[in-house]
């Protein structure tokens, strides 16, 4: 009986200890939901993006609809990661996951990924996402779009993956979800 | 229908930059340059506005803050007034800033730059490839390097900074009587 407890016990453990969820909050106007994680090394912001939002700021760059209509069958977060060491703290996106309900994980793609799409299309044009990898100091932070290929309004929790004094840490953030297709206002409206 | 289209287009492109702006503005900045190992800077030409040449090697001797951004990133518009403050009061005292541009061109930053209140007075320059922001393994913007006068990479800052800061102040007094 015991050892039926602890063997409970050490399953119980790594969810608890690696996984986190907050309550996201709402934007009144627009309804778009921000989860804010704040953890000893790092904090992470996600904020969620309408699909027109994100069409019409990469357009707005100068892109042409072929390139923009890559992003449809994405979900975009907006993501503010910020260094809270006191060292250094490097992280790649090509590390992270993101899971889906049925339990299995799924690569995110990274801002390499698609600057290689978009300049094979003839436009390498890159910054708006965030960054693919980085090796921050003291005070660093990075900002950009990050891309989950879900429909708008999925579920999933998301496996962020991290190095810190040589070693590699982890984090799952619960229960984000990607943003509507539309406002609301618009979707019960019409 | 078009016209109808456009504006519903634009209305919803405004309100998303006015939200995404409200949310990264509010980002706090820090002040605190991160040492790296002394390494020799790359060099690297590049035009501005008016179509005159800055070449980095020209500038041995200086003190150099090479700053890359671009006029679509909150963290980017929200530490360039610090940026052009420390140089008003340093660029007598051999302080150089070049502000490089990643992708935009030249109409898109007159626009931005007509709009704020105190104008950058420092050379801002075009990287339209992303060639000189490789060189320098820039991964995100903003980032920003000094480089100190014998042109070797000192310091580094990934995001936004104060700039306007005594701790940056002191950073800079420094390179500059070395």
């Amino acid at each position: 009986m015991r050892k039926c407890y602890i063997i409970i016990l050490l399953l119980l453990i790594p969810r608890y200890a690696f996984s986190v969820e907050v309550t996201p909050t709402k934007n009144p106007k627009s309804g778009q939901l921000t989860w804010e994680f704040e953890e000893p090394e790092f904090s992470i912001k996600l904020i969620q993006l309408l699909p027109d939002f994100v069409s019409a700021v990469f357009s707005s760059r100068g892109l042409p609809p072929q390139v923009v209509d890559t992003l449809k069958d994405y979900c975009v977060f907006g993501t503010i990661f910020r260094n809270k060491t006191s060292g250094t703290f490097a992280y790649r996106v090509s590390d992270w996951r993101f899971i889906t309900p049925d339990g299995k994980e799924h690569k995110v793609k990274t801002k390499d990924e698609w600057a290689r799409q978009w300049s094979d299309m003839g436009y390498p044009f890159h910054w708006m996402f965030f960054p693919a990898e980085q090796k921050f100091g003291v005070g660093d932070w990075s900002q950009g779009f990050t891309t989950i290929k879900l429909p708008h309004g999925s579920r999933f929790n998301l496996k962020l993956i991290w190095k810190y004094q040589g070693e590699l840490h982890h984090q799952t953030l619960e229960n984000l979800r990607c943003a509507p297709a539309e406002l609301p206002a618009r979707s019960s409206g019409s | 229908m078009n016209t109808r289209r456009y504006s519903i287009h634009m209305l919803i492109l405004v309100t998303c930059l006015l939200v995404l702006h409200s949310v990264y503005a509010e980002e706090p900045l820090g002040h605190h340059l991160n040492p790296v190992t002394p390494h020799q800077a790359a060099d690297f030409s590049l035009k501005d506005m008016d179509d005159n040449s800055f070449n980095l090697k020209n500038y041995v001797g200086k003190v150099v803050l090479v700053n890359f951004w671009a006029t679509w990133c909150p963290p980017c518009r929200h530490e360039m007034p610090s940026i052009q403050t420390l140089y008003q009061r340093y660029k007598d005292k051999g302080f150089v800033v070049l502000a490089i541009n990643e992708w935009e061109d030249s109409d898109k930053v007159f626009v931005y730059t007509g709009q704020l209140i105190t104008a950058p007075t420092f050379p801002i320059l075009f990287d339209r490839k992303g060639s000189v922001a490789d060189k320098f393994s820039v991964k995100g913007l903003p980032t920003t390097v000094l480089i100190n006068k014998k042109g070797q990479v000192v310091y580094r800052a990934i995001g936004g900074r104060d700039f306007n800061h005594p701790e940056v102040d002191k950073v800079i007094r420094t390179l500059l009587s070395e």
